[in-house]
C-alpha cells in the first residue's frame, strides 16, 4: 500500500487506479481553527506567565521568515505555533508565458544561495517535457557541480547560521552551567579536530572571531572556486541548461577542480567530529535535549546525482531513474520507508492554500500523470498561483507559503532526509566510497593530512535538532565523496574522448508538453512543475524545502514541520524573568532545518508599487 | 601605478535601485586611465572579501557607486569619504548572514569589508537618493536628470590625485543600521 489518504490504489503490477464509488475522491474537509485560538486568548488572559512570543524576523536564516509562539514560561512549554513566509516570491507569475529556456535562468534567481539547483531542476523539467538526454559528460559534470554547491550550502549553514547557536558566546548567556560542563568535558574527537574540551570546540564556533567561523568562510571560498569552473559563477551559473551543460571541459579543467575538492577530504573528518561531539554533549548533559524539535522522521527527498548510463530524462523512466542516483528518493513516514519511487512521490505531492494568502483554484487540468497514475486538483501540475494579499489572522491566513503534504500529510525536507532516505533504502547502486546498511550510511574518506577511514552515519532512534544538524554533517563528506566518484567517471570519459556535454533541442511551437524536476537543494527537496502550452511557459510551479518546511497548517489543521517541532520542543534555558528569555531552544529548532525563505528578489506588493528586496519585518503584535 | 576600482552595488531592473549596474554599463563605454579598473560589486561581499585579500597589488582608491535610500529628495547625489567605524558584533554577524544567503547591499559590502580590513586609505561612495522601489528598466525622471552628474564625478574621482579633491563628509559603519 502506497498511499493512506489519498483515493488511490495500485494492483500487482503497479497500475494505479482511483478508489471506486467514492463521489468526490479529492474532497477534503477544512477544519476551522477558531476553537483552538478562542481557548489561546482565554489562556493568555488568565495566565500572567503564558506569554506570546515572535520571533520576527528569525534571523540568521536565508530570507524572510518570521514565527509566533505561544509560551507558558512557568511550566516550559510552547502552546501554539505558527510560522510565517512574509514575503510572496512570485516565480510562478514571473515565469508564465516566457520562453521555456529562460526558465534556467529566472529560476535560479529564486535563491541567493542554492540557485544552482533551481537552474539544474529547470534544466531536467525542460528534459522531461521535451525528451532530451544529455550526454553522459554533461550528466557527470552536472553532478559535480551540485555536490560542490553542497560542499558550499553545508558548512555555511553549520558554522555561520546554525553554529553560533552552539557558540560560547549564546550557551554561556543561555545555560551557563552548561558552559561550565563544557569546560571539564574532553572532546571525544580530539584527533579528527585538535579540540580537546567541548568549551574549546564552542569558543571557536564564536561568530565573526572563532576559527571555526572564520575557516567555514574560507571553505566556502575553495567550493565557489570549484563550482565557477564549470558553472562560470555562482550562485547564478551561466552554463546550466536542458541537455547537460554548455562549458568547455579538459584535464586542465578537471585538476583545477580536483585541487579544490580534496581540501574537503580533511575538512569532513573535522566537521564531523565536531558536531559528533558538541551534539552528544548536549544530549548527555540534559536529555530533555532529545525533544528540542522533535517530530517523527516523516520527510520526503528526491534523491539527487543521476547516473550517467541510466538516465534519461523521461516520466516513463523516472522510478528506475531516480533509483538509480547516488542519492535514494522517496518517502519515509515515522521513518518507516514508504515509497523510494520517483512517480508514486509526484503523484502524492499536493498544495493547499487555505491558511496562505492566496486564492484556491478551479479547474483539474489533469487528471492523471503521463504513466496513467491518478493526480489530484491539488497537484502542481492543477495548480494556480493567484495571490491575495490580506489580514494576518492565526485563525484563517498567516503565510505566503503554503502547506506541501504527501498523501495529506506534512512532510520534512533537508539534506538529512538525502542520508535517512538511502541509508534506510539498501537501493544505492554500487560505490567506490557509499555504502547504504539499512541502518546507516558508510562513507570512505581518503588520506589525506588526516588518516583515511570509514565514516558512518546511523539513523537515529529520535529525529530532534540535533540530529538534523548531525546528518547535515556527514552531508559534507557524502557529497565529497560523490563528487570524487563522478570525477573520476568524468576524467576516465575524457580520457576515452568522450567530450560532448550537452545535447541540442528545439521547443515545438504547437502543442503542451509537460515536465517535472526533482532534485535535493542543499535544503533538500526541490521540485519546478512545468507546462509548456504552444511554445511558451503555460504553467511554471516551483516546491522549495522550506515550502515545505515552513508550511502552515494543513486545511484539516496539523501543523506544518516547523510549528510541529517547535510545538514539542521544551524550554530548557535558563532565565529569571520574561525579559530575560531569549528562546535559544525554539531558535536552535527552528534553524536546524536550514530555513531559506528565497525572497532576495524583486517582488511586488499587491496594489502597490511598493518592491521589497530583503528581509522585512512583520510586526505579529495585536494579529489574532 | 596608482590602482583605481570603480564598482557598482544593486539588483537589476529595479529603476532607481539599479543606478550603479545600469551606469557601470556606460561608464565602461568611455576610456579609462591605466590603472582604473570598473567592476560590480554584486557578487557577495564575503566574495569580494576573499578575491581583495588574493590581490597582489591592493586597490589605492575604491568608488562605490549605488543607490541609497535616506530619506533625500530622489535625485540627490552624496558624495563621502568612507571612515570606516563598525556597528555592533550582532549587526555585522546579521550583515555576514544576509551575504552569504544572497542580499545585495552596498551597506553590507562596506562593513563586511571593513571587519575583514579590505579597504584602503581612500573609498569613496557616491550614492543617489532613488525614487520609489519598482520594477523597471527606465529611472525616474528625478534620477535620470542626475546621471551625467553622476557620471562626471564618478570621471573626476577615478582621475584626479586626492591633493585635487576637495574634503568630503565622512561616512562610518555605525551609521548604517540594517
Amino acid at each position: 500500500m502506497c498511499f493512506k489518504n489519498l483515493p488511490v490504489e495500485f494492483d500487482q503490477q503497479g497500475n494505479a487506479t482511483l478508489l471506486k464509488n467514492i463521489p468526490n475522491p479529492y474532497e477534503y474537509e477544512t477544519v476551522s481553527l477558531e476553537g483552538e485560538q478562542d481557548k489561546l486568548k482565554e489562556l493568555l488572559a488568565r495566565n500572567g506567565f503564558i506569554k506570546n512570543v515572535d520571533f520576527d524576523p528569525v534571523t540568521r536564516v536565508a530570507g524572510a521568515l518570521a514565527f509566533h509562539t505561544v509560551a507558558d514560561l512557568e511550566n516550559r512549554k510552547i502552546l501554539s505555533t505558527n510560522s510565517m513566509a512574509t514575503l510572496f516570491r512570485g516565480y510562478e507569475i514571473i515565469l508564465r508565458g516566457r520562453d521555456p529556456r529562460d526558465a534556467a535562468y529566472i529560476s535560479s534567481r529564486a535563491c541567493g544561495v542554492c540557485g544552482g539547483v533551481h537552474a539544474t531542476v529547470s534544466a531536467l523539467a525542460m528534459e522531461m517535457a521535451l525528451g532530451i538526454k544529455p550526454p553522459p559528460l554533461g550528466v557527470l559534470l552536472r553532478n559535480l557541480l551540485l555536490s560542490i554547491e553542497y560542499l558550499y550550502d553545508h558548512p555555511l549553514h553549520l558554522f555561520l547560521l546554525a553554529g553560533p547557536d552552539y557558540s560560547e558566546q549564546i550557551v554561556t548567556m543561555t545555560n551557563p552551567g552548561l558552559f561550565e560542563k563544557a569546560r571539564n568535558t574532553s572532546a571525544k574527537h580530539e584527533d579528527m579536530h585538535g579540540y580537546s574540551t567541548i568549551a574549546a570546540i564552542m569558543k571557536d564556533l564564536n561568530p565573526l572571531s572563532g576559527k571555526l567561523y572564520t575557516e567555514a568562510l574560507h571553505m566556502t571560498r575553495v567550493a565557489r572556486e570549484a563550482y565557477v569552473l564549470i558553472g562560470g559563477k555562482y550562485p547564478h551559473p551561466q552554463s546550466v541548461v536542458p541537455g547537460g551543460v554548455a562549458a568547455t571541459i579538459n584535464i586542465s579543467v578537471m585538476n583545477e577542480m580536483y585541487e579544490r575538492i580534496q581540501q574537503f577530504f580533511d575538512y569532513s573528518k573535522k566537521v564531523v567530529g565536531i558536531w559528533d561531539d558538541v551534539f552528544d554533549f548536549f544530549l548527555e548533559s540534559n536529555p530533555d535535549y532529545e525533544k528540542c524539535g522533535f517530530r517523527p522522521a516523516t520527510m520526503m527527498d528526491t534523491g539527487v546525482w543521476d547516473r550517467p548510463d541510466v538516465y534519461d530524462g523521461t516520466y516513463e523512466n523516472m522510478t528506475d531513474w531516480g533509483k538509480a542516483r547516488w542519492a535514494t528518493p522517496g518517502v519515509l513516514v515515522d521513518g518507516e520507508l514508504v515509497t523510494t519511487d520517483l512517480q508514486r512521490l509526484n503523484a502524492g505531492y499536493e498544495e493547499f492554500v487555505e491558511h496562505s494568502f492566496y486564492e484556491n483554484w478551479n479547474g483539474q487540468r489533469f487528471s492523471e500523470d503521463p504513466a496513467g497514475i491518478p493526480l489530484g486538483p491539488n497537484h502542481p501540475w492543477n495548480k494556480e498561483t493567484i495571490p491575495k494579499p490580506g489580514k494576518q489572522s492565526w485563525r484563517d491566513r498567516y503565510s505566503w507559503d503554503v502547506s506541501c503534504t504527501w498523501d495529506r500529510m506534512p512532510m520534512e525536507a533537508g539534506a538529512y532526509a538525502r542520508l535517512y532516505l538511502t541509508a534506510k533504502a539498501q537501493e544505492l547502486p554500487e560505490s567506490k566510497f557509499i555504502r547504504s546498511t539499512g541502518h546507516s550510511l558508510q562513507i570512505d574518506i581518503p588520506k589525506s593530512t588526516l588518516p583515511g577511514g570509514t565514516f558512518e552515519w546511523h539513523i537515529p532512534e529520535t529525529w530532534n535538532t540535533f540530529e538534523r544538524n548531525r546528518a547535515r554533517a556527514y552531508a559534507i563528506p557524502y557529497s565529497a565523496m560523490v563528487c570524487m566518484e563522478n570525477w573520476m567517471m568524468a576524467m576516465e570519459l575524457l580520457r576515452q574522448g568522450e567530450t560532448k556535454v550537452s545535447t541540442p533541442f528545439e521547443i515545438p511551437k504547437k502543442g503542451t508538453q509537460v515536465g517535472v524536476g526533482y532534485w535535493g537543494a542543499g535544503r533538500g527537496f526541490l521540485s519546478h512543475h512545468l507546462i509548456i502550452d504552444d511554445g511558451v511557459i503555460g504553467n511554471y510551479q516551483i516546491s522549495t524545502p522550506s515550502t515545505l518546511n515552513a508550511a502552515p497548517r494543513t486545511p484539516w489543521g496539523a501543523p506544518g514541520p516547523y510549528e510541529e517541532a517547535v510545538l514539542n520542543t521544551p524550554i530548557l534555558e535558563d532565565f529569571k524573568s520574561p525579559d530575560d528569555f531569549k528562546g535559544i531552544d525554539i531558535l536552535r529548532s527552528i534553524r536546524s532545518f536550514d530555513p531559506c525563505m528565497p525572497c532576495t528578489t524583486h517582488i511586488m506588493m499587491d496594489g502597490t508599487d511598493k518592491m521589497v528586496t530583503r528581509e522585512v519585518t512583520t510586526c505579529a503584535c495585536g494579529i489574532e | 601605478m596608482r590602482r583605481v576600482l570603480i564598482g557598482a552595488v544593486g539588483y537589476l531592473n529595479l529603476r532607481d535601485y539599479s543606478i550603479g549596474p545600469v551606469l557601470l554599463s556606460q561608464l565602461r563605454k568611455t576610456r579609462w586611465p591605466s590603472g582604473v579598473l570598473l567592476d560590480e560589486l554584486n557578487w557577495g561581499p564575503i566574495a569580494i572579501v576573499q578575491q581583495f585579500q588574493s590581490l597582489p597589488d591592493p586597490y589605492d582608491r575604491i568608488i562605490i557607486l549605488t543607490a541609497r535610500p535616506c530619506g533625500r529628495p530622489a535625485g540627490t547625489v552624496t558624495l563621502r569619504n568612507w571612515v570606516g567605524g563598525l556597528p555592533d558584533e550582532a549587526n555585522i554577524q546579521s550583515r555576514i548572514s544576509e551575504a552569504v544567503t544572497g542580499v545585495i547591499s552596498a551597506d553590507n559590502l562596506l562593513i563586511i569589508g571593513e571587519h575583514f580590513n579590505i579597504w584602503p586609505e581612500e573609498v569613496f561612495v557616491v550614492d543617489v537618493e532613488p525614487g520609489k522601489e519598482e520594477m523597471g528598466e527606465t529611472f525616474t525622471p528625478e534620477v535620470e536628470a542626475v546621471t551625467g552628474d553622476v557620471l562626471s564625478v564618478i570621471r573626476e574621482l577615478a582621475v584626479n590625485n586626492s591633493s585635487v579633491l576637495p574634503e568630503f563628509e565622512g561616512m562610518t559603519g555605525n551609521e548604517l543600521l540594517i
